[in-house]
């Protein structure tokens, strides 16, 4: 078999590209890739090595409500800022749990445990 | 202690080797100090200490030569740390009480043999201050200047730190300058790494965003009804996804309680006590399925009160009710003659008259059997499974710790198989191929799922002749793990019989089965949704390829661990597909 594209180094995206996660109910969220990939499941459906179709759009259609998807997106943010910070630096976890609603708790919980977030 | 010679023998300062060269020793100098009782320049001061202080010591009864001796090796010693800003400071006696104020200060951290001591950073005031105030003896009775109590003059005692005078030992104490105390360990300072990693839900990882949902759920349990309605299908995702991390505890497991459920499947209840499962019965009274996973913690007591409180339970699993003894499992069969489902997984205790008890009360109704691991199974228990032949449709006797026997396996089929559509004979590492033929083929022809794994007596001839002769429609899942012998023919066989009612195949072990075979399955299985060819050497990518295009619709799973020749190149050549791929080693770098 010719060799000429090796598996180990597939081109990943741009960390600082846009992406956008699009939820069931119609609403678009912009954010930029380091901040999708916190979640797996989304990280695999847009890498391009992975061979899904979502790869080439960009364009990740969650199954879940807006309300939802922002939530998601609130916490990689949180994730991918706190991820990288100093070994002295406080995270600031209960701000985070104080931002989730009751009312969605439970669906978040179903969304975050798909998204392997 | 005192009188040990430092045997240290080390690379002396340049100052010891000139006093030396020049033949400068302690009694030259305090000769000199003595007459004239000026301050002399800084190193030779430290040499007049000593040479007072063992002038001193001379006329003290004992220990002068040790002194002496001590004196040498503190010298050694001194000198060398003339130049360390932080080296302990040698101690030596001194007569004085500004000194001794310095060393009050200085008394931290230092060997137990050298007494407190002070190397005066003013050497010229130094000199000046000897003959002030001469130790007393050893063994001298001494007034303390602090609390004026009389006190014997030991090796350690302390001047006083304002004006003349010695300390008792208990003031001393007070100062901090305990020459007994052991010397203090220096704290470590906590390393920058330890300070990151914050302990709040797991050890080193960042919270995930499903653990802060299950600690707010926690917390917030008493206002459920603010959560919303979730029906009964999502309750069971939402279980699953607590039961993860081992989360779900005797709170917030009062989530999934209702008095109007009716069935409730926790996948990990190892947090919750017994108490907690007796409870459990209370609070859902209309139940009539339970399925808990990992209950260690089951024990007679709750079985005791679930006799009672859960009157319509039909169908029970449970895995892992290991402290369950058999005059509990009585008393529930008794109180529950209804059961069609029974299975457990994991206990050494369930006997043959727990057994018969289930028989006697629920053998009209009992469908579905399954006593896995149950380290008493042994042919015995086969005859009265026999009793439910007619409605029994699921057995599974599997992983037993002694084998069960070709003739008891068989005489079973023979009463109970024809109805049956679940089978697991898994473990039984004595049955041969006289089970598929005498047993199987015959008596059992309703089958969807057969699972013979680790039966290492099977040969490949005789399962290949088992399927190529069977009358049993094709079958739904064949399960056939860790069976080495087996090989190309008996997969080529099973896929002739099955290929087109196979949704879940497992041939993990058989590490001969060839290609060509290999093959076969993307061409006669299609339907597959699951499929394990762990350790089949001979697969290689085009076989993936070719199983992963074909079965496009459905598959969603392959496992290929130690399959050397899997190199995953399928990707590049165009396939896609939805399934999951694990056990691909890392691909070989080009050169």
């Amino acid at each position: 078999m010719n060799e000429d594209h090796p598996m180990n180094d597939y081109v990943e995206g741009d960390p600082e590209d846009w992406v956008r996660i699009i939820s069931v109910d119609g609403f678009t969220f912009l954010c930029k890739r380091k901040v999708a990939n916190m979640s797996e499941t989304i990280k695999n459906s847009l890498d391009e090595a992975g061979g899904f179709s979502e790869a080439g759009t960009r364009t990740y259609k969650s199954q879940e409500r807006g309300i939802v998807v922002q939530k998601m997106i609130e916490y990689m943010s949180f994730k991918a800022h706190y991820s990288n910070v100093g070994p002295k630096e406080e995270i600031p976890v209960n701000e985070m749990m104080d931002r989730l609603p009751l009312e969605i708790l439970l669906e978040l919980m179903l969304a975050a445990d798909y998204q392997e977030l | 202690m005192s009188g040990r010679r430092n045997n240290v023998r080390g690379p002396t300062s340049a100052l010891t080797d000139f006093l030396r060269e020049q033949n400068i020793t302690a009694t030259t100098v305090a000769a000199r100090a003595a007459t004239q009782n000026q301050p002399v320049a800084g190193p030779s001061t430290a040499q007049a200490n000593h040479a007072f202080d063992n002038a001193d010591n001379a006329q003290e009864a004992r220990g002068s030569s040790r002194s002496r001796r001590r004196r040498t090796a503190n010298r050694d010693y001194d000198s060398d740390d003339l130049d360390d800003p932080e080296a302990p400071v040698t101690k030596k006696r001194k007569a004085n009480s500004s000194v001794a104020k310095d060393k009050a200060k200085k008394l931290t951290k230092k060997d137990d043999d050298h007494e407190d001591e002070d190397e005066d950073n003013d050497p010229y005031t130094l000199l000046s201050k000897m003959g002030a105030n001469p130790r007393p003896a050893n063994g001298s009775i001494e007034k303390c200047a602090e609390c004026d109590k009389e006190f014997s003059v030991s090796q350690y005692t302390i001047a006083a730190a304002n004006g003349p005078g010695y300390l008792c030992h208990s003031c001393a104490k007070k100062l901090g300058n305990d020459p007994f105390k052991k010397p203090t360990a220096p704290r470590k300072r906590t390393k920058a790494a330890d300070k990151r990693n914050i302990v709040y839900f797991e050890e080193r990882r960042f919270p995930t965003l499903v653990s802060l949902c299950i600690n707010v759920v926690s917390t917030h349990i008493d206002d459920i009804e603010a959560f919303g309605d979730i029906g009964a299908l999502n309750m069971e995702a939402i279980s699953k996804a607590m039961s993860k991390k081992r989360s779900l505890n005797s709170e917030n497991v009062n989530l999934f309680y209702g008095a109007g459920n009716t069935s409730l499947t926790l996948y990990d209840v190892t947090k919750l006590s017994p108490a907690a499962l007796i409870t459990l019965g209370h609070l859902n009274p209309n139940l009539t399925s339970l399925r808990l996973d990992f209950c260690g913690l089951i024990s007679d007591e709750v079985i005791n009160s679930w006799c009672t409180s859960l009157p319509n339970l039909v169908q029970l699993e449970l895995l892992g009710p290991f402290l369950v003894r058999a005059p509990a499992w009585v008393a529930f069969f008794r109180s529950h003659p209804q059961l069609n489902t029974f299975l457990i997984t994991q206990s050494p205790r369930f006997n043959l008259e727990c057994l018969d008890a289930l028989i006697d009360s629920s053998s009209k109704t009992l469908t579905r059997l399954g006593l896995r691991e149950v380290g008493l199974l042994s042919d015995d228990f086969l005859e009265p499974i026999g009793l439910l032949s007619g409605h029994l449709t699921y057995l599974d006797i599997s992983e037993p710790s002694i084998s069960c026997s070709n003739t008891a396996v068989i005489k079973l089929l023979k009463k109970a198989g024809f109805t049956l559509t679940h089978l697991n004979l898994s473990g039984h590492i004595g049955l041969t191929d006289e089970v598929l033929q005498c047993g199987l083929l015959p008596h059992v022809n309703t089958l969807d799922h057969l699972m013979l794994s680790n039966l290492p007596l099977l040969t490949d001839e005789g399962v290949a002749r088992f399927f190529s002769q069977w009358s049993n429609p094709p079958l739904t899942s064949v399960e056939s793990s860790r069976n080495p012998a087996l090989s190309s023919k008996s997969l080529t066989e099973l896929l002739n019989h099955s290929g087109e009612g196979l949704q879940y195949l497992n041939i993990n072990g058989w590490k001969d089965v060839g290609a060509t075979a290999l093959g076969n399955i993307a061409t006669q299985a299609r339907n597959l949704r699951s499929i394990d060819l762990g350790w089949c050497r001979q697969v290689d990518d085009f076989i993936m390829k070719s199983i992963l295009d074909s079965c496009k619709s459905w598959l969603a799973e392959v496992k290929v661990w130690g399959c050397n020749k899997v190199e995953g190149k399928w990707v590049t050549s165009g396939t896609r597909t939805k399934a999951k791929v694990s056990g691909i080693e890392r691909a070989r770098t080009s050169f």
